[in-house]
Protein backbone atom coordinates (compact mmCIF):
# COMPACT_ATOMS: atom_id res chain seq x y z
CA UNK A 1 0.00 0.00 0.00
CA UNK A 2 1.23 3.49 -1.10
CA UNK A 3 1.56 5.69 1.97
CA UNK A 4 0.90 9.23 2.40
CA UNK A 5 0.87 11.39 5.67
CA UNK A 6 0.36 15.03 5.93
CA UNK A 7 1.01 16.51 9.51
CA UNK A 8 0.62 19.91 10.72
CA UNK A 9 1.49 22.34 14.07
CA UNK A 10 0.07 25.33 14.62
CA UNK A 11 0.81 27.67 17.27
CA UNK A 12 -0.76 31.13 18.32
CA UNK A 13 -0.12 33.08 21.34
CA UNK A 14 -3.54 35.23 20.59
CA UNK A 15 -5.01 33.44 23.82
CA UNK A 16 -4.20 33.48 26.97
CA UNK A 17 -1.84 30.90 27.21
CA UNK A 18 -0.14 29.88 24.05
CA UNK A 19 -1.80 27.60 21.49
CA UNK A 20 -0.06 24.37 20.15
CA UNK A 21 -2.00 21.90 18.13
CA UNK A 22 -0.33 19.17 16.64
CA UNK A 23 -2.32 16.28 14.11
CA UNK A 24 -1.40 13.74 11.57
CA UNK A 25 -3.19 11.77 9.28
CA UNK A 26 -2.82 9.07 6.55
CA UNK A 27 -4.20 9.76 3.55
CA UNK A 28 -6.45 6.76 2.47
CA UNK A 29 -8.84 5.98 -0.41
CA UNK A 30 -12.72 6.80 0.45
CA UNK A 31 -14.07 4.50 3.15
CA UNK A 32 -11.43 2.35 3.19
CA UNK A 33 -8.78 1.94 6.36
CA UNK A 34 -6.21 -0.11 4.31
CA UNK A 35 -5.40 0.94 1.53
CA UNK A 36 -3.78 4.16 0.90
CA UNK A 37 -3.89 6.89 -1.91
CA UNK A 38 -2.08 5.81 -4.92
CA UNK A 39 -1.70 8.59 -7.38
CA UNK A 40 -0.42 12.11 -7.08
CA UNK A 41 0.39 15.16 -9.32
CA UNK A 42 3.05 17.72 -8.52
CA UNK A 43 3.34 21.16 -10.04
CA UNK A 44 4.56 24.47 -10.17
CA UNK A 45 3.59 27.19 -12.30
CA UNK A 46 3.14 31.03 -12.42
CA UNK A 47 -0.72 32.35 -12.73
CA UNK A 48 -0.35 35.88 -14.53
CA UNK A 49 -3.14 38.81 -13.39
CA UNK A 50 -6.32 38.90 -14.81
CA UNK A 51 -8.00 35.35 -16.08
CA UNK A 52 -9.47 32.96 -13.34
CA UNK A 53 -7.73 29.60 -14.70
CA UNK A 54 -8.54 26.07 -13.73
CA UNK A 55 -6.03 24.78 -11.12
CA UNK A 56 -7.32 21.06 -11.10
CA UNK A 57 -10.43 19.97 -13.22
CA UNK A 58 -12.56 17.36 -11.54
CA UNK A 59 -12.82 16.30 -15.03
CA UNK A 60 -9.10 15.98 -15.46
CA UNK A 61 -9.31 18.69 -18.09
CA UNK A 62 -6.11 20.03 -16.70
CA UNK A 63 -4.82 17.11 -16.10
CA UNK A 64 -2.84 14.41 -17.03
CA UNK A 65 -5.16 12.97 -18.91
CA UNK A 66 -5.61 16.10 -20.89
CA UNK A 67 -8.88 16.30 -22.05
CA UNK A 68 -11.82 15.69 -19.77
CA UNK A 69 -13.23 12.18 -18.42
CA UNK A 70 -16.56 12.99 -16.78
CA UNK A 71 -16.54 12.16 -13.41
CA UNK A 72 -12.92 11.03 -13.21
CA UNK A 73 -12.12 12.54 -9.37
CA UNK A 74 -15.82 11.93 -8.48
CA UNK A 75 -16.49 11.52 -4.70
CA UNK A 76 -12.71 10.40 -3.97
CA UNK A 77 -10.88 11.00 -0.86
CA UNK A 78 -8.47 13.58 -2.99
CA UNK A 79 -6.42 15.78 -1.09
CA UNK A 80 -5.47 19.39 -2.64
CA UNK A 81 -1.66 21.16 -1.29
CA UNK A 82 -1.53 25.02 -2.58
CA UNK A 83 1.55 26.95 -1.66
CA UNK A 84 1.86 30.48 -2.79
CA UNK A 85 5.51 31.06 -2.93
CA UNK A 86 5.72 34.65 -4.35
CA UNK A 87 7.80 36.69 -1.79
CA UNK A 88 5.61 39.79 -1.95
CA UNK A 89 3.11 39.87 0.55
CA UNK A 90 0.76 41.89 -1.08
CA UNK A 91 0.44 39.53 -3.78
CA UNK A 92 -2.46 36.35 -3.80
CA UNK A 93 -4.19 34.45 -5.76
CA UNK A 94 -8.35 33.87 -4.69
CA UNK A 95 -9.23 30.09 -4.90
CA UNK A 96 -12.72 29.27 -5.81
CA UNK A 97 -14.93 26.09 -6.11
CA UNK A 98 -17.73 26.12 -8.58
CA UNK A 99 -17.66 29.78 -8.86
CA UNK A 100 -17.94 29.31 -4.66
CA UNK A 101 -15.17 31.91 -3.25
CA UNK A 102 -13.17 29.73 -0.85
CA UNK A 103 -10.40 32.30 0.01
CA UNK A 104 -7.33 34.05 -0.79
CA UNK A 105 -3.40 32.74 -0.45
CA UNK A 106 -1.39 35.80 0.32
CA UNK A 107 2.77 35.38 -0.93
CA UNK A 108 3.82 32.84 1.45
CA UNK A 109 0.69 31.29 2.86
CA UNK A 110 -0.54 27.45 2.15
CA UNK A 111 -3.64 25.33 2.24
CA UNK A 112 -4.69 21.67 2.52
CA UNK A 113 -8.20 20.34 2.04
CA UNK A 114 -10.12 17.55 1.23
CA UNK A 115 -12.04 17.66 -2.66
CA UNK A 116 -14.35 14.89 -2.97
CA UNK A 117 -15.04 16.38 -6.68
CA UNK A 118 -18.51 15.96 -6.54
CA UNK A 119 -19.41 16.18 -10.12
CA UNK A 120 -16.97 17.69 -12.96
CA UNK A 121 -18.24 20.99 -12.44
CA UNK A 122 -16.14 21.58 -8.99
CA UNK A 123 -13.08 22.45 -10.60
CA UNK A 124 -10.56 24.01 -8.34
CA UNK A 125 -10.30 27.76 -9.75
CA UNK A 126 -7.47 30.38 -9.13
CA UNK A 127 -7.17 34.04 -9.98
CA UNK A 128 -3.95 36.05 -9.53
CA UNK A 129 -3.65 39.59 -8.18
CA UNK A 130 -0.49 42.02 -7.25
CA UNK A 131 1.38 40.24 -10.38
CA UNK A 132 2.17 36.84 -11.52
CA UNK A 133 1.99 34.40 -8.33
CA UNK A 134 4.38 31.69 -7.96
CA UNK A 135 2.44 28.63 -7.14
CA UNK A 136 2.99 25.08 -5.90
CA UNK A 137 0.18 22.29 -5.62
CA UNK A 138 0.15 18.74 -5.59
CA UNK A 139 -3.14 16.66 -5.49
CA UNK A 140 -2.84 13.42 -3.66
CA UNK A 141 -5.92 10.84 -5.48
CA UNK A 142 -7.02 7.39 -5.91
CA UNK A 143 -5.84 6.93 -9.37
CA UNK A 144 -7.29 6.79 -12.70
CA UNK A 145 -7.80 5.18 -15.82
CA UNK A 146 -6.13 5.77 -18.68
CA UNK A 147 -8.19 6.33 -21.73
CA UNK A 148 -7.10 5.50 -25.44
CA UNK A 149 -5.80 8.83 -27.10
CA UNK B 1 5.79 34.65 18.47
CA UNK B 2 2.95 34.98 16.08
CA UNK B 3 0.27 32.67 14.36
CA UNK B 4 2.56 29.90 12.80
CA UNK B 5 1.16 26.80 10.48
CA UNK B 6 3.91 24.06 9.53
CA UNK B 7 2.61 21.72 7.13
CA UNK B 8 4.61 18.29 6.37
CA UNK B 9 3.86 15.73 3.42
CA UNK B 10 5.11 12.69 3.18
CA UNK B 11 4.83 9.96 -0.10
CA UNK B 12 5.70 7.16 -1.29
CA UNK B 13 3.73 7.06 -4.18
CA UNK B 14 6.19 8.52 -6.76
CA UNK B 15 9.80 7.27 -6.97
CA UNK B 16 11.97 10.29 -5.74
CA UNK B 17 9.39 12.63 -4.36
CA UNK B 18 10.96 14.49 -1.44
CA UNK B 19 8.01 15.28 0.28
CA UNK B 20 6.64 19.01 1.54
CA UNK B 21 7.65 21.04 4.37
CA UNK B 22 6.61 24.72 4.24
CA UNK B 23 5.35 27.14 7.65
CA UNK B 24 3.31 29.99 7.06
CA UNK B 25 3.27 32.92 9.72
CA UNK B 26 -0.53 34.14 9.71
CA UNK B 27 -0.66 37.50 8.79
CA UNK B 28 -3.32 40.39 7.45
CA UNK B 29 -3.89 40.39 4.30
CA UNK B 30 -1.76 42.07 2.01
CA UNK B 31 0.54 43.07 5.41
CA UNK B 32 3.54 41.65 7.56
CA UNK B 33 1.10 42.14 10.25
CA UNK B 34 0.44 39.21 12.87
CA UNK B 35 -3.76 37.85 12.08
CA UNK B 36 -5.25 39.95 15.57
CA UNK B 37 -7.90 37.46 16.02
CA UNK B 38 -9.57 33.83 16.57
CA UNK B 39 -12.27 31.85 17.41
CA UNK B 40 -10.28 29.79 19.78
CA UNK B 41 -9.99 26.35 19.95
CA UNK B 42 -12.89 25.20 19.84
CA UNK B 43 -14.92 21.39 19.54
CA UNK B 44 -18.08 20.56 17.94
CA UNK B 45 -20.23 16.93 18.33
CA UNK B 46 -22.22 16.01 16.09
CA UNK B 47 -24.52 13.39 15.48
CA UNK B 48 -26.97 13.10 12.76
CA UNK B 49 -26.44 14.08 9.47
CA UNK B 50 -27.43 17.18 7.89
CA UNK B 51 -25.20 20.23 7.13
CA UNK B 52 -25.06 22.34 10.15
CA UNK B 53 -23.21 25.88 10.91
CA UNK B 54 -19.36 25.18 12.46
CA UNK B 55 -18.56 29.21 12.14
CA UNK B 56 -21.35 31.61 11.31
CA UNK B 57 -20.14 34.73 10.21
CA UNK B 58 -21.93 37.12 11.13
CA UNK B 59 -22.44 36.07 14.34
CA UNK B 60 -21.70 38.58 16.41
CA UNK B 61 -22.63 37.12 19.75
CA UNK B 62 -20.40 34.69 18.87
CA UNK B 63 -17.97 37.26 18.58
CA UNK B 64 -16.94 36.36 15.23
CA UNK B 65 -17.31 39.58 12.84
CA UNK B 66 -14.33 38.93 9.96
CA UNK B 67 -12.93 41.65 8.07
CA UNK B 68 -14.24 40.49 4.31
CA UNK B 69 -12.23 39.30 1.85
CA UNK B 70 -8.57 39.58 3.86
CA UNK B 71 -6.92 36.43 5.43
CA UNK B 72 -8.87 34.63 7.39
CA UNK B 73 -7.91 31.20 7.42
CA UNK B 74 -9.13 27.69 9.59
CA UNK B 75 -8.41 24.60 10.98
CA UNK B 76 -10.58 21.33 10.77
CA UNK B 77 -10.31 18.09 12.00
CA UNK B 78 -12.54 14.59 12.70
CA UNK B 79 -11.35 13.24 15.97
CA UNK B 80 -13.69 10.78 15.85
CA UNK B 81 -15.52 10.23 18.90
CA UNK B 82 -14.22 9.18 22.74
CA UNK B 83 -11.19 8.30 21.48
CA UNK B 84 -12.40 5.97 18.09
CA UNK B 85 -11.31 7.17 15.10
CA UNK B 86 -13.32 5.92 11.84
CA UNK B 87 -11.18 5.77 8.59
CA UNK B 88 -14.44 4.60 6.58
CA UNK B 89 -16.89 7.51 7.77
CA UNK B 90 -16.45 11.32 7.15
CA UNK B 91 -17.70 14.75 7.28
CA UNK B 92 -18.14 16.87 4.54
CA UNK B 93 -16.93 20.66 5.17
CA UNK B 94 -18.48 22.82 2.92
CA UNK B 95 -18.96 26.61 2.15
CA UNK B 96 -22.11 28.49 2.11
CA UNK B 97 -23.63 25.75 0.23
CA UNK B 98 -20.47 24.53 -1.45
CA UNK B 99 -19.11 21.01 -0.64
CA UNK B 100 -15.55 21.34 -0.28
CA UNK B 101 -14.14 17.84 0.90
CA UNK B 102 -14.85 15.18 3.96
CA UNK B 103 -13.18 14.77 6.05
CA UNK B 104 -12.33 11.26 7.37
CA UNK B 105 -11.55 10.40 10.64
CA UNK B 106 -8.17 11.86 11.60
CA UNK B 107 -8.26 13.52 8.69
CA UNK B 108 -7.94 17.93 8.94
CA UNK B 109 -7.84 20.92 6.83
CA UNK B 110 -6.55 24.31 6.42
CA UNK B 111 -7.74 26.89 3.92
CA UNK B 112 -8.55 30.60 3.97
CA UNK B 113 -11.91 31.73 4.21
CA UNK B 114 -13.19 34.87 2.86
CA UNK B 115 -15.09 35.84 6.21
CA UNK B 116 -17.98 37.20 4.27
CA UNK B 117 -21.26 37.17 5.79
CA UNK B 118 -22.51 34.46 3.77
CA UNK B 119 -19.62 32.13 3.53
CA UNK B 120 -20.24 30.02 6.69
CA UNK B 121 -18.44 27.32 7.42
CA UNK B 122 -20.53 23.87 7.40
CA UNK B 123 -20.11 20.44 8.50
CA UNK B 124 -21.94 17.60 7.39
CA UNK B 125 -21.57 14.30 9.05
CA UNK B 126 -22.18 10.56 6.76
CA UNK B 127 -24.06 9.28 9.53
CA UNK B 128 -26.06 9.63 12.65
CA UNK B 129 -23.15 8.15 14.48
CA UNK B 130 -21.36 10.62 17.14
CA UNK B 131 -18.22 12.36 15.51
CA UNK B 132 -16.29 15.24 16.90
CA UNK B 133 -14.84 18.23 15.03
CA UNK B 134 -11.89 20.08 16.55
CA UNK B 135 -11.57 23.77 14.92
CA UNK B 136 -10.13 27.01 14.96
CA UNK B 137 -10.62 30.38 12.75
CA UNK B 138 -8.11 33.48 12.89
CA UNK B 139 -9.34 36.04 11.31
CA UNK B 140 -9.16 40.07 11.35
CA UNK B 141 -11.56 41.67 13.02
CA UNK B 142 -13.59 43.71 11.55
Amino acid sequence: MATTTAAVTLTSDLLSDEMSVSATTTCMKAGTTADGLDMMEYGYIDIVTGDQFDLLGSDDSTGSLGKPVAGIMANKANKVYIKNHSTDETYYVSIMLDAQAIGKLYGGDWMFIPWNATDDDKDIEITASGGTNKICYALFHEGKTLIAS
Amino acid sequence: MATTATISISSDIAPGFGGISESMTLTQGGTLTDIDSTTGFSIRKLSATGAVDLVTMDDISNTVETKDSTAAKIYIRNIGYKGVIDKSVGVTVGIKAEAIGKLYGGDWLMMPLTGIDADDVTVNPATDDTVVIEYVMFYEEN
